[in-house]
C-alpha cells in the first residue's frame, strides 16, 4: 500500500506535459486522438491507463488551463457513452464514440420523469416499435444539457406487460428529431437553466439505436449511474467540480474568519472531510485501474461527498453576513485560473440544494448503501413484481376510489 | 500509487484476527462490578508477547521485527475490534519514546526486554486536564549528572503493569519538554490505578517524588511530536477497527430483530443510520491507512495525516458507538451487553492524547503552512 503521487519529474508527466506545451489550445478531436479525453478507455479512444496516468493527465489538463472532456461533455464522458464499447454495435460506436468523447456533439441523459425520479422504474415513456423503427410518446424532466444536446440517451419502455423493470429499453436519439420539445426548467438559484424538461411526441427512432436488446434499459443504465457516482466523487463542493475544502480554508484564512475559534472548528472538520474524499477519490481510481465493475462503493462516495459540498459552500456563505444575500456577492475572490460555473462562491452556494436531489437523491443512496453492502432489506414495492400495465391500471382504481 | 493493502499486510491481520478471536473474550466484563484485571488483562500480555508483538517496530538489531507503522496498524486494529484488555499500548508508546529518544547504550539495555514481553513500559505524558501538549508541572531537576523527577502525571495508559515509565518533564521554568526514563519500582514513584469507566483499559495517576530519572537525550524537539503522533495513530487505528466492529455487529442485529413483522433494518430510520455509519468507517480507516503510510515515510504531511486521522476517528467512533446502542434498544442500554464497552473506549479514546478540537485546531495550523507553501 502506498499513498504516492505520481512526482512532478515522473517521466510520463513531462510526455504529457510536453503534449499541452506543444498544442496550447487544443481541440477536443485531438484531446480524443490522443487519447486524453478517456485515458481509461481501450485504444483507439483510449490509452488504457492506469490510475496514475489518469490523475496525471487529469492535473496537466488543469494545469494548462484547458477544461477537461468530462466537464464539457459529462453524460457521454463520464456516463453513458463506454456502454456503447461492451453493449454497442461496431455501427454505433463508429457513428457516436468520437464526436463525443470529443465534446462535438454533446450528450444528455433523458432518464427521470414526472412519475419515476427517484423510482426510475416507474417511468411512464414508451417507445412502440413499427417495422424499422419505434414511435417514443412520454415526457422527462430534471435533464441536464438537453437545450445543447445533439445526442439523447432514452430510456423508455418497450414492453408495457412486462414488470417495471423489464420493460425497459435505452436508446440513442437524435435531439433535433421532430417532435421533440424541450424547455427549460429554472430552478432556486435563477441561474441559466442547468435542467429541462423534454416532450415527446410521437417521435421517430430508428431500430439500429438501441442500445443492447429490448429490456435491457434497467441493467444498462443503473450501471452508467453508478459510473456517474464514481466520477463525481471528486473533492470539488458541486458535482466534484468547484471550490473545495482547501479553498474554503484559504479563503476564510484570507477575511480573517480562522480567528473565530468556532468556525476554525467547524472549518478544520470540513476540511478533513475533504481530504478523506480526496484519499477516497484516488482510491476509486485505483479500483477503475484494476478493471473492477463500479459498484456500489460509489453509493457512499457520493453520499459522503454530496453533504460534504454543501457544508463547504455553506460555511463560506455564513462568513459573508448579511451580505451573502445579495446577489452575485462572492464570499472569496474566485481561485484564479477556474472560471467554470461552480468556481462562482455564490452560484455554487445557491445550487448546492441540487447535490443530494441529483444522480440518486440522498435518501435512495443510504438505501442503497445499507442494502447492497450491509445486507438490509429491500424496501418493499408492491409494483415491481406484476406487469407494469397491471400496476398502472390498479393505480388508477385506487386513485377513483 | 497503489491504495489497496499488500497480501503481507493484510495476512498479518488475519492471523492477529484468527489469533485473538480464540483468545479474547469479554464475558468476564460483562458483569457489573467488573474491572479491567477480570478480562485477562496480564494473562493476555503473556500471549501477546509469545506473539512477538511487543518487539513489532522494534528494530530488528534490538531483538524486534523491526516493522512499519502500516504493518503495526494492522495489529492493534485487531487489538481495538476486540478491545483486548493487556498493557500493549503503554508498551507501545514507551517503547516509541526509547526507540526515538534513548541513545545506543540505553536501547541495548531496554529494548531487547520489550521486544520478548520482559518488560512492560509506559509513556506518562499528560497531567490533571489531561492536555498533553500543555506545559508539564512535573520538574526535572538535575545535580553532577543525575535526574530527579517530582511531580504528578495524570491518565497514563498501563502504568501499573509497566516496570519502566517513560515521563515528560520540564527542566526549569522554562524549559522545552524533556523525557526521560524512571525505574516504576523505585521508592519515589507511586502508582494508583483510577477507576476509569473503560474497563478494557488501565488507567493510572503516577507521583514522582524526587524520582530518579535517566533523560532520553535523542531526537531534539522533535522527540515528543514524533512520538504523540504515532500515538494519535494507535488510538486512530482502534478508532477505525472499533467503529466498524459497532457497525457490523449493529448490521447483524438489525437483519435479525423483527418488530413491526420486518426486520427493523428494513426501516430507513434504521437503514440510513447503518449506513451512515458505513460512510463513518470507510472514512475513518481511510484517514488511519494514510495516517500510517505516512508516518512510515516520514511524508511532510505525516503530522497533519496523524491529526485528522484522530480527529476524524475519535469523534465518528463516539457516535456510532452511541447509534449502536439507539439501534439495539433498551437491551444495549444494559451492562451484560457489550455495547457500553465500545462507547466508553471511544469516549476514552476522543480525550486521550488530546481531544478532537485540539488536532483540529493543530490541523488548521498546518494546513494554512501547506497552503502557504
Amino acid at each position: 500500500m502506498d499513498f504516492e503521487l505520481p512526482k512532478e519529474d515522473d517521466p510520463r508527466r513531462l510526455e504529457v506535459r510536453a503534449w499541452f506545451a506543444a498544442r496550447p489550445r487544443p481541440t477536443g478531436r485531438q484531446l480524443a486522438e490522443a487519447g486524453y479525453a478517456t485515458p481509461h478507455w481501450p485504444k483507439p479512444w483510449g490509452l488504457e491507463a492506469d490510475a496514475e496516468l489518469q490523475l496525471i493527465i487529469d492535473e496537466e489538463m488543469k494545469r494548462a488551463g484547458v477544461t477537461a472532456p468530462n466537464l464539457i461533455n459529462p453524460v457521454a464522458v463520464n456516463n453513458c457513452a463506454q456502454s456503447l464499447l461492451t453493449q454497442g454495435t461496431d455501427a454505433q460506436r463508429e457513428r457516436f464514440l468520437t464526436p463525443a468523447i470529443a465534446g462535438e456533439e454533446i450528450w444528455c441523459m433523458l432518464f427521470s420523469e414526472p412519475a419515476g425520479g427517484s423510482d426510475l422504474g416507474a417511468l411512464r415513456t414508451t417507445a412502440r416499435r413499427e417495422g424499422d423503427h419505434y414511435v417514443v410518446n412520454g415526457q422527462k424532466i430534471w435533464t441536464s444539457l438537453a437545450h445543447k444536446a445533439k445526442v439523447g440517451v432514452l430510456v423508455a419502455r418497450t414492453d408495457p406487460e412486462a414488470p417495471k423493470h423489464a420493460g425497459l429499453s435505452q436508446f440513442l436519439i437524435d435531439m433535433d428529431t421532430p417532435g421533440i420539445t424541450v424547455r427549460p426548467i429554472i430552478d432556486l438559484s435563477g441561474h441559466e437553466n442547468e435542467y429541462n424538461e423534454v416532450f415527446f411526441e410521437d417521435v421517430i427512432v430508428p431500430a439500429d439505436r438501441l442500445v443492447g436488446q429490448e429490456g435491457e434499459g434497467w441493467a444498462i443504465s443503473m450501471r452508467q449511474l453508478q459510473t456517474e457516482r464514481v466520477a463525481l466523487s471528486k473533492p470539488g463542493a458541486i458535482w466534484g467540480a468547484g471550490p473545495s475544502a482547501r479553498e474554503l480554508i484559504a479563503g476564510l484564512d484570507k477575511v480573517g474568519a480562522l480567528d473565530d475559534p468556532l468556525v476554525r472548528d467547524e472549518a478544520a472538520a470540513i476540511y478533513i472531510e475533504g481530504e478523506i474524499l480526496r484519499l477516497l477519490a484516488y482510491r476509486s481510481l485505483s479500483d477503475r485501474m484494476n478493471a473492477k465493475a463500479p459498484g456500489p462503493e460509489g453509493a457512499v462516495r457520493k453520499m459522503l461527498a454530496a453533504p460534504h459540498g454543501q457544508r463547504v459552500v455553506d460555511l463560506a456563505k455564513r462568513a459573508q453576513g448579511p451580505r451573502g444575500m445579495m446577489v452575485g456577492e462572492q464570499a472569496f475572490p474566485p481561485t484564479p485560473g477556474r472560471k467554470g460555473a461552480y468556481d462562482d462562491w455564490d452560484y455554487a452556494f445557491w445550487f448546492s440544494p441540487a447535490v443530494t436531489l441529483g444522480v440518486g437523491t440522498q435518501e435512495i443512496l443510504k438505501n442503497v448503501v445499507g442494502e447492497r453492502m450491509l445486507g438490509m432489506p429491500r424496501e418493499l414495492d408492491p409494483s415491481a413484481k406484476v406487469p407494469w400495465n397491471q400496476g398502472q391500471a390498479a393505480r388508477r382504481g385506487e386513485q377513483a376510489a | 500509487m497503489n491504495f489497496s493493502i499488500s497480501d503481507d499486510h493484510q495476512m498479518l491481520k488475519d492471523s492477529a484476527q484468527v489469533f485473538l478471536n480464540q483468545q479474547i473474550s469479554l464475558k468476564p466484563l460483562l458483569s457489573p462490578g467488573a474491572t479491567v484485571r477480570d478480562a485477562g488483562y496480564a494473562a493476555n500480555w503473556a500471549k501477546i508477547a509469545e506473539m512477538g508483538w511487543p518487539g513489532l517496530l522494534i528494530p530488528e538489531e534490538y531483538g524486534g521485527a523491526g516493522l512499519s507503522c502500516i504493518d503495526l496498524v494492522m495489529i492493534v486494529e485487531e487489538l481495538g475490534r476486540t478491545l483486548t484488555p493487556s498493557p500493549f499500548l503503554g508498551t507501545l508508546l514507551g517503547t516509541l519514546a526509547v526507540m526515538k529518544g534513548g541513545d545506543a547504550t540505553l536501547k541495548t539495555r531496554i529494548l531487547p526486554k520489550v521486544a520478548v514481553g520482559e518488560i512492560a513500559l509506559a509513556l506518562a505524558a499528560a497531567e490533571e486536564g489531561g492536555r498533553e501538549d500543555g506545559s508539564d508541572r512535573t520538574q526535572a531537576t538535575e545535580r553532577g549528572g543525575a535526574w530527579r523527577l517530582t511531580g504528578r502525571k495524570a491518565f497514563v495508559i498501563d502504568a501499573a503493569e509497566a516496570q519502566m515509565l517513560v515521563v515528560t518533564a520540564r527542566a526549569g521554568d522554562r524549559g522545552a519538554r524533556r523525557l526521560f526514563l524512571v525505574d516504576a519500582k523505585q521508592a519515589g514513584v507511586e502508582v494508583a490505578i483510577e477507576p476509569w469507566r473503560d474497563i478494557t483499559r488501565q488507567i493510572c495517576t503516577v507521583t514522582l517524588t524526587g524520582a530518579e530519572a535517566e533523560l532520553l537525550s535523542e531526537g531534539g524537539d522533535d522527540l515528543w511530536p514524533w512520538v504523540r503522533d504515532r500515538a494519535l495513530l494507535a488510538l486512530s487505528a482502534e478508532n477505525a477497527a472499533g467503529l466498524r466492529h459497532v457497525l457490523d455487529v449493529t448490521a447483524d442485529y438489525a437483519r435479525q430483530r423483527v418488530a413491526f413483522g420486518r426486520p427493523i433494518g428494513a426501516f430507513q430510520a434504521i437503514k440510513h443510520a447503518l449506513a451512515d455509519m458505513l460512510g463513518q468507517a470507510e472514512c475513518a480507516r481511510t484517514a488511519t491507512l494514510y495516517a500510517a503510510w505516512a508516518l512510515s515515510q516520514e511524508d511532510p504531511r505525516a503530522r497533519l495525516a496523524a491529526a485528522m486521522a484522530k480527529a476524524y476517528s475519535a469523534d465518528a467512533y463516539v457516535e456510532a458507538a452511541h447509534r449502536s446502542i439507539q439501534i439495539f434498544g433498551a437491551i444495549g442500554f444494559t451492562w451484560e451487553m457489550p455495547n457500553h464497552l465500545y462507547l466508553k473506549r471511544a469516549r476514552g479514546n476522543a480525550e486521550l492524547f488530546g481531544a478532537s478540537r485540539e488536532h483540529r485546531s493543530r490541523v488548521i495550523d498546518l494546513a494554512r503552512a501547506e497552503l502557504a507553501a
